[in-house]
């Protein structure tokens, strides 16, 4: 039988060789009928050879293009292939894929455009540095009153989305600082958001891309891009199509 | 004094339109991005040519510059705008190099599926 919705999981991964095949394996146990897209953002590593190797298919990009432009590469892909939904898991292993089914069912219940997978919601067993969580607290506080709405984690990369906003992030999709500015992006065109807990591993491997010392640095450039993002026009969406 | 640095304010103006003019005219630099310098060197060429006109009673007035700071200030700023004008060509440059990758890829991923197939067709042992 054909599922309802055809799926696409989408799994950017920047030298993630140590992970990223732990992760498509665990995403297509969890899914079988998905399919899983990685996105290998000009890694030099054996990225897409482990990835190839556990069965996804692999997006690769000519040289490192940030997380932004590897994520929209992969809405670009979902859209040309007209998937209905688009998960968004991040590569290094630290999204627990039994989620997804979580998000998904949040994100046809609630009938909204995107659904992110939060770790501060109800009983959750992550931990980070201080620093990192004042940063997000601050992020939260920051985002929840720009888009009129409560969202306790807008750095998560754990995302489900529907067709409407596939289509519109394949068109724009912010480069910067993705997370938290496609929200603004979102709020702009109208989309509608919820939130749903969800577990998180540790990191099978690799660094945060966030060190302590320059967690502040960043902290006050993410503001400032969502603050200029408030005043950017939103774009023009076709509709249909 | 004034005579000196007309002359090599008018010499500078006069190699930056001929360098500007060479490198254009060899295909190394797109007219769009070249009308600017080209208005640079004509202005302060013109100003090197009729000074009194332009600075003793004009600029200078308003502003209280000498003629040598006057020269240095304008071109600065042009300079300034130049620069300006080259972050946002490169930011479209950027853009345009970010939508090139990522249909590269989109197309590969499809190519070397096809490719497969085809392999496979063929040769189905």
């Amino acid at each position: 039988m054909k599922p309802a919705f055809n799926l696409l999981v989408i799994i950017p991964a920047y030298n993630e060789e140590g992970s990223v095949g732990k992760v498509v394996g665990e995403v297509k146990d969890h899914l079988p009928e998905a399919v899983v897209l990685v996105v290998n953002d000009g890694s030099v590593d054996l990225t897409s050879e482990k990835a190839n190797a556990a069965g996804a298919k692999v997006l690769e990009l000519p040289y490192n293009l940030g997380i932004g432009g590897a994520m929209q590469a992969g809405y670009k892909y979902a859209l040309e292939k007209g998937y209905d939904i688009a998960i968004q898991v991040d590569g290094d292993g630290q999204h627990d894929p039994k989620e997804i089914l979580k998000l998904l069912k949040m994100l046809e219940e609630k009938e909204v455009d995107m659904v992110i997978g939060s770790r501060f919601i109800g009983v959750s067993e992550f931990r980070s540095s201080m620093m990192r969580r004042l940063g997000i607290s601050v992020f939260s506080k920051v985002i929840s009153l720009i888009v009129g709405q409560r969202i306790t984690d807008p750095t998560s990369g754990f995302r489900a989305v529907g067709r409407k906003a596939i289509q519109l992030f394949s068109s724009k999709y912010p480069q910067d600082y993705p997370e938290p500015e496609v929200l603004v992006l979102l709020h702009k065109c109208g989309f509608k958001m919820a939130e749903t807990p969800v577990g998180m591993n540790r990191r099978y491997s690799g660094e945060s891309s966030i060190t302590k010392i320059r967690s502040v640095y960043y902290m006050v450039k993410v503001l400032l891009a969502i603050f200029i993002d408030c005043f950017k026009r939103g774009p023009l969406l076709k509709t249909g199509g | 004094m004034l005579v000196q640095f007309q002359i090599i304010i008018g010499m500078l103006s006069l190699v930056l339109l001929l360098i500007t003019f060479e490198l254009i005219r060899k295909e190394r630099l797109r007219e769009e991005y070249s009308i600017l310098w080209l208005f640079t060197g004509g202005v302060t060429l013109i100003f090197s040519l009729f000074p009194e006109f332009f600075l003793s009673t004009f600029i200078t007035r308003i502003t209280g510059l000498y003629y040598l700071s006057a020269v240095v200030v304008i071109a600065f700023i042009f300079l300034l705008v130049i620069v300006l004008h080259f972050s946002v060509v490169i930011s479209k440059l950027t853009d345009r190099n970010k939508e090139l990758a990522q249909r590269h890829a989109l197309l590969k991923l499809e190519f070397d599926e096809l490719k497969k197939q085809v392999l496979f067709i063929r040769n189905p042992s």
